[in-house]
């Protein structure tokens, strides 16, 4: 999935996100910049964190999440890992519910927001 | 009393009586001797204005704005406009931006851009119900909030789902299933 601005999009509820920022003028990059969460012993990354969105305008990182239970408590646990990292980073997490919320209130289907 | 489509109530009609006049007694003692232009979006805002004006004891003056609403989908929404602008000038003015609800403050955010290009003596935000749980903008100049509100579709008092149900005297909690039915044509 792509949008206006060129992003590739790993899932639709993202892009309809980018559609909601772009409509209200807020300014967003796509998974912009990548936080090494942990390393090997040769110094090599193994585990990282990118968050979906950041919005320049707010300095605020987003991850929408709509995951299944399993998947977002490991994404919890890398949330917890990259604040305690980069306490200086702002990075707020959107979990399932907060994204079908949000679409709800612009009355999107369920199909839109997958 | 909730009926059909509203889950439960969350605020009577008594509840938000008296906290509108507290925020009403608020707003009295800052804004006293200066000109105080109250400015709402139609249509939320409607109700919770003409309650906290009729409650406030400083003479005052209110406008009205509305804005497009954006649509989903994969078609071009465009950009938020103005569908109707203000008619009062906010130059050098002190301007209090009423609402009914703040959720992610994207709203918020556009009409506080256009708002504070118009140069107004001071900006901010007085809402009735203020919900964090998803907030994305949140350096919002909220100087005045009437309640929390929690994590659910709320309607009544100026809140509605597809237009109905604004005029609740309540605010409720709609029923979670109704708002996944799809919209009529």
């Amino acid at each position: 999935m792509t949008d206006g601005q060129g992003a590739q999009f790993a899932h639709e509820s993202e892009s309809e996100f980018a559609r909601i920022l772009d409509f209200y003028g807020i300014r967003w990059e796509y998974e912009p910049r990548s936080f090494p969460l942990e390393y090997d012993g040769t110094g090599r990354t193994i585990e990282s964190f990118s968050p979906d969105f950041y919005l320049p305008d707010f300095d605020l990182y987003l991850e929408l999440t709509t995951l299944r239970q399993s998947l977002v408590t490991r994404k919890n646990r890398k949330l917890r890992r990259m604040r305690a990292l980069y306490p200086h980073v702002r990075v707020k997490i959107l979990y399932g519910r907060d994204v079908r919320s949000l679409f709800a209130k612009y009355d999107l289907q369920p199909a839109s927001i997958r | 009393m909730p009926a059909g489509p509203i889950e439960r109530v969350l605020l009577t009609e008594e509840q938000i009586r008296l906290r509108v006049g507290e925020m009403a007694a608020q707003v009295t003692r800052d804004y006293l001797g200066l000109d105080l232009l109250l400015v709402t979006v139609l249509k939320g805002g409607l109700y919770f204005l003409a309650d906290l004006t009729r409650a406030l004891e400083i003479p005052t003056t209110i406008d009205f704005m509305a804005i497009s609403s954006y649509r989903g989908g994969k078609g071009r929404s465009g950009a938020v406009r103005l569908i109707k602008d203000l008619e009062e000038d906010l130059s050098g003015r002190h301007v209090l931006l009423v609402e009914d609800i703040i959720d992610t403050g994207l709203t918020m955010s556009y009409l506080l851009r256009t708002l504070r290009a118009r140069d107004p003596a001071d900006l901010a935000i007085c809402t009735l119900l203020d919900k964090t749980t998803r907030r994305i903008v949140d350096d919002l100049p909220i100087r005045y909030r009437g309640f929390e509100a929690p994590d659910a579709f709320l309607v009544g008092y100026g809140l509605d789902f597809r237009e109905q149900y604004r005029t609740l005297p309540y605010i409720g909690v709609l029923q979670p299933d109704l708002i996944a039915t799809p919209a009529p044509p």
